[in-house]
């Protein structure tokens, strides 16, 4: 196997950042790439820098660089990642909309002396289940999926007060 | 033959997912070289590729990674995030249906023996 020397990878550091790599991660990616290569492709006592020359060029089409404007790219335009999927959403809507009607007609039960009490306690954490919905799209709203329309927030928010009231 | 960049690139996060899978942790060089063995070298990736799909998957929190000193260089290891277990079901499943779609819209018939 070669051996990978200290000027070996200074040398590779250099070129790559010289040729547009300039984020850490994606050169130190780089730098083992060609590392391996060359301990598999060249004997002991072989140009290192020789061989760089000629595999870097199997790395790219046109320049280096493009790997990290693909990097860039990438990092820029990606999906943003989503905290509830549509099906939670919808099961959401349906308890924010549906709920607050349960928990009224089971405290009307309740009054009129039908309900044990953990049948009550366990509505009142139901009902605390339509404000979490709302906390949760109303502080990330990056990660709402972005095809619903942005007026459903509001509307999640203010219809379990509004049924209360 | 050696399939284009173009069909390779709308594929190649689902494929990176199922690999890292397959196979707990994976570095750049290893995903290279076991997709070409697995496709019996009709897939290459490209470092070009490989690297910013990489970055980008860390970056939605789709994979973990971990590092290994060889002397003065890094090693990168790469393994799924729970996040990105459920993505790899989502992204085979889909591409899955694509592709039986594209069958019936290109008329291929599976082959028989």
């Amino acid at each position: 196997m070669f051996p990978i020397n200290d000027q070996h990878i200074d040398f590779v550091l250099r070129d790559l950042d010289a040729n547009g790599i300039k984020t850490p991660d994606l050169q130190q990616n780089l730098l083992d790439h060609i590392c391996i290569l060359a301990e598999r492709d060249l004997a002991e006592g072989d140009d290192f820098y020789v061989y760089y020359r000629s595999a870097i060029l199997s790395f790219y089409r046109e320049e280096l660089a493009e790997i990290e404007t693909e990097t860039r790219f990438l990092l820029r335009h990606r999906r943003p990642w989503l905290l509830l999927s549509r099906s939670w959403f919808l099961c959401g809507l349906f308890v924010v909309l549906v709920g607050p009607f349960i928990a009224f007609a089971l405290l009307w039960l309740l009054r009129m002396g039908r309900l044990p009490l953990e049948v009550w306690g366990g509505t009142l954490i139901f009902m605390q289940f339509p404000f979490l919905v709302w906390l949760v799209i109303a502080l990330t709203p990056d990660r709402f999926d972005p095809l619903l329309p942005k007026g459903a927030k509001v509307l999640l928010g203010w219809r379990p007060i509004i049924s209360i009231l | 033959m050696v399939y284009s960049s173009e069909l390779i690139k709308g594929t190649l996060k689902t494929i990176l997912l199922k690999l890292l899978a397959d196979n707990k942790k994976m570095y750049g060089y290893e995903i290279t070289q076991r997709v070409r063995e697995v496709s019996g070298d009709r897939i290459q990736i490209t470092e070009g590729a490989l690297y910013p799909t990489l970055h980008a998957m860390e970056a939605d929190g789709l994979v973990t990674t971990e590092v290994e000193y060889i002397g003065k260089r890094m090693r990168k290891y790469y393994s799924l995030s729970p996040a990105g277990k459920a993505a790899t079901r989502e992204r085979v499943k889909e591409l899955s249906a694509f592709m039986q779609t594209m069958a019936l819209l290109l008329d291929i018939q599976p082959k028989t023996a």
